[in-house]
């Protein structure tokens, strides 16, 4: 009897600690949002919390741990800030409050009162050890350039908020380069020797408006809450989350997250509610189709390609598969609503005869990477059927997105579809990446990635030179020759380009943005500030 | 009886349907024959997909391609299942150890996750999926035949070919095959109805050929389209094949039970 006691008294003694020990496991958590709740009146936030769709991993948000895709990117520019940023017309200041140029020489002066999460104060100390850093250890996204093209020479640093960078050679990209390469704590990262394996919590502490409080790769959920040592500005949400959702659009409806795709089908339901907000984005997301030309070397016969573009109804990728949002793509790459397109780019147009004509007799058997999303699987029908009418075999092999960039990184296709967002950047700065021979990215990623196996010294040079005119006319000028020569020359197949819509309810926050250069609101840091 | 002869038909209907939509319906299942999203008409039964695709000659090679993969995939659990249940039940000893242990591993281990690494790890292609589905498929039928076979081996009439010199396989066709294959048959017959939802199931989970023209990716493909259910494409594109699977996996675990209980009453 007295064991069977003591036996009782053991359990609720253990049911007890387990219990309080629960409640501690969520001590954090809750006393974050009982001050959100709390505050009320006095929060200088507008909004407590905003979530988005989450549910795809886009890896840790640290420079060398973040999946090279604008998510991924854009998610590790929460939490770590560069000297610049820019906003709708050009330009603005983010670490630095100030910036001029002179030459090949720009500097830059610090904010006072910077710090990283840590509470460590930041200084220029912090931006000469980065550039050293990123000189030795190329970060995921790297607008510095690597090994002899790294764009910067030297630096001095006047006193611990000025820094004068020099560069190589100055060009009409090298404020927005030097302004956008993200600036990491010295005092955390002079002792890592291996930052592309270095993943534990000290790789997340920032110099951003927002700290990745959670992440959880599994589920693709994403937690940032606002840093009160942030001194350019006011956070304009104590904490943004990315939250796994089924159905983007039944959760946008219930509530569970605050911005999402509007389907082209709802155009007319969503466009005629007053309380949805919207940011366009006028053919931003873009498909090509890449033909790997290391193992296809007979397509370097320019009738094959032709033949390629007559083959593929483009058309009705734009009318089936976008639902009639968007555009056939240009020939040319940059698509038609660009400020950069050049109107007279070869037009190709869908002519199954003239693709019969061309491809018929070649017996050709290839594969046709695409990623397994509703749309790359119609778009790959489509485009299978077109090629298997001209006489092609084409076996379509489908795999997640991260697979299907691997694949391409690494040379492993015959021909690959991909899409990606950011066609609409102005300028079309990706033009020099995808067809310069000497800038080609050969294994980052094959958004801006170059064709395997085909080079064009015309090409390179207008991509490059481009580069180094500083007068906007003429590099528009130059650009429009380099659309025109990769029309003519088909480098690679451009499909079709998509337009969307974000949409949001403005009664709860309509703080959404576009940049002059970008177009996802979603992906932009100042989305996220109070202005 | 009755039943067996109510239920054959109606799946002989459904797969007359399905062969006449297949072999003389005028729409071709890989092919755009009309607009996007038309609704159902007279030209189009039941409406297009979103590529223009016509939906009932989609569903139509759906069956047989589902059916295809369900019959190849019980052949071949038949086999497998029905050799390794015969020989170890007969043999005993070692040989049913093994096979023992083998129908308990294959029985004890969760499907759907196997299935899926295999699928992802083999690659998309029919034969991969008929072969992954037939792995977890056989053990079941193993053992049932194996109970069957030792029973069986006790027997006088059996024991005495035996002793007559009679080999494994003679004892098998004359001796043993009538009290076996009806089990076998009916074993096989439900596992047909399995390995299709399970091939859809695959193939929904996009570990399929990604353009065969199977119920499961007409499904994925209909839900992964942005907004389906605000709109009402999903009434001629989602049910559809969604009716074509729950009546032709019903109408097949309805034979199932039905020829089983039909056997044992005749025991």
């Amino acid at each position: 009897m007295k064991k069977k006691k003591l036996l009782s008294l053991l359990l609720i003694i253990c049911l007890a600690l387990s219990l309080l020990g629960g409640c501690q496991s969520h001590v954090n958590a809750p006393e974050l949002s009982g001050e959100e709740s709390g505050g009320g009146a006095e929060s200088p936030y507008a909004v407590e919390t905003l979530k988005l769709a989450g549910g795809t991993d886009w890896g840790t948000p640290s420079p060398y741990l973040n999946v090279s895709r604008g998510p991924g990117q854009a998610k590790m520019r929460l939490v770590f800030a560069s000297l610049l940023e820019k906003d709708e017309r050009g330009d603005l200041p983010w670490l630095a409050e100030s910036w001029s140029f002179e030459g090949n020489d720009y500097t830059f002066t610090l904010f006072r009162g910077l710090s990283f999460h840590d509470g460590e104060p930041l200084t220029t100390e912090d931006v000469a050890f980065t550039i050293d850093y990123f000189r030795q250890y190329p970060p995921v996204t790297n607008t510095l350039g690597v090994g002899e093209s790294f764009i910067i020479d030297s630096y001095s640093i006047l006193d611990d908020y000025t820094i004068t960078i020099t560069v190589k050679e100055a060009d009409a990209d090298t404020l927005s380069n030097l302004g956008s390469f993200v600036i990491l704590p010295k005092h955390i990262w002079e002792k890592v020797e291996d930052p592309y394996t270095y993943n534990v919590p000290d790789c997340l502490v920032g110099s951003g408006a927002y700290m990745c409080t959670g992440y959880e790769s599994a589920t693709g959920s994403y937690e940032f809450t606002a840093y009160t040592g942030w001194v350019n500005g006011q956070q304009a949400a104590q904490r943004i989350l990315f939250v796994p959702v089924s159905d983007e659009l039944l959760a946008f409806e219930n509530g569970e997250i605050d911005i999402a795709s509007m389907p082209a089908d709802l155009k007319d339901k969503y466009m005629n509610d007053p309380e949805i907000g919207f940011v366009e984005k006028a053919d931003d997301m873009g498909y090509k189709m890449l033909i790997n030309f290391e193992r296809l070397p007979d397509f370097l016969d320019i009738s094959l390609r032709r033949g390629v573009y007559a083959a593929i109804d483009r058309q009705s990728i734009v009318d089936n598969v976008f639902r009639g949002m968007g555009s056939v793509g240009s020939a040319g790459y940059v698509p038609e609503s660009s400020l950069f397109y050049n109107e007279d780019v070869v037009k190709y147009d869908y002519d199954p005869e003239a693709a019969k004509d061309a491809l018929g007799d070649g017996g050709f058997e290839i594969s046709l990477l695409t990623d397994d999303s509703a749309d790359g699987i119609s778009i790959a029908e489509i485009v299978k059927n077109g090629l298997e009418a001209a006489g092609m075999e084409v076996t379509v092999v489908a795999v997640d997105s991260a697979g299907r960039d691997d694949r391409i990184n690494t040379g492993d296709y015959d021909f690959a579809i991909v899409g990606n967002g950011g066609w609409g950047n102005n300028p079309p700065s990706y033009m020099r990446t995808l067809f310069s021979d000497s800038s080609k990215y050969l294994s980052t990623s094959p958004a801006s990635m170059g064709p395997r196996g085909y080079s064009n010294e015309e090409m390179t040079a207008l991509a490059e030179g481009q580069l180094k005119e500083t007068d906007f006319e003429k590099r528009k000028a130059m650009f429009q020759e380099l659309e025109l020569l990769v029309s003519e020359e088909i480098p690679l197949i451009v499909l079709a380009n998509q337009s969307s819509y974000s949409m949001y309810r403005q009664d709860y926050y309509d703080g959404w943005m576009k940049t002059y250069a970008y177009q996802q609101a979603e992906q932009n840091r100042l989305s996220y500030m109070a202005r | 009886m009755k039943r067996i002869v109510l239920i054959s038909l109606a799946l002989l209907l459904l797969s007359l349907l399905f062969a006449w939509g297949l072999l003389f319906y005028p729409m071709d299942s890989r092919l755009p024959s009309g607009a996007s999203l038309e609704a159902p008409s007279g030209e189009h039964w039941l409406g297009t997909d979103n590529l223009g695709i016509d939906i009932f000659a989609q569903v139509s090679s759906g069956f047989f391609h589902s059916l295809s993969i369900g019959l190849a995939t019980a052949l071949t659990a038949f086999l497998i299942g029905g050799a390794l249940g015969v020989a170890a039940g007969y043999a005993g000893g070692r040989t049913d150890l093994l096979v023992e242990f083998l129908i308990n591993l294959f029985l004890s281990v969760p499907q759907l996750p196997i299935m899926i690494v295999a699928g992802a790890f083999f690659g998309q292609s029919s034969l991969n999926i008929i072969c992954i589905i037939a792995a977890f498929s056989w053990a079941p039928i193993a053992k049932q035949v194996r109970a069957r076979t030792m029973s069986l081996r006790k027997s006088g009439y059996l024991v005495l070919a035996k002793s007559y010199g009679g080999r494994l396989w003679y004892l098998f066709k004359t001796h043993m095959s009538r009290d076996i294959l009806p089990l076998l048959a009916i074993s096989a017959l439900a596992v047909t109805g399995r390995a299709i939802v399970q091939e859809s199931s695959l193939a929904f989970l996009g570990l399929s050929d990604p353009l065969a023209k199977s119920w499961g990716l007409m499904i994925a493909r209909c839900t992964a389209f942005k907004g389906i259910y605000f709109t009402n494409f999903w009434t001629w594109w989602l049910l559809p094949p969604v009716l074509a699977l729950v009546l032709s996996t019903l109408l097949l675990r309805l034979l199932t039970r039905a020829l089983e209980s039909y056997w044992l009453e005749k025991e």
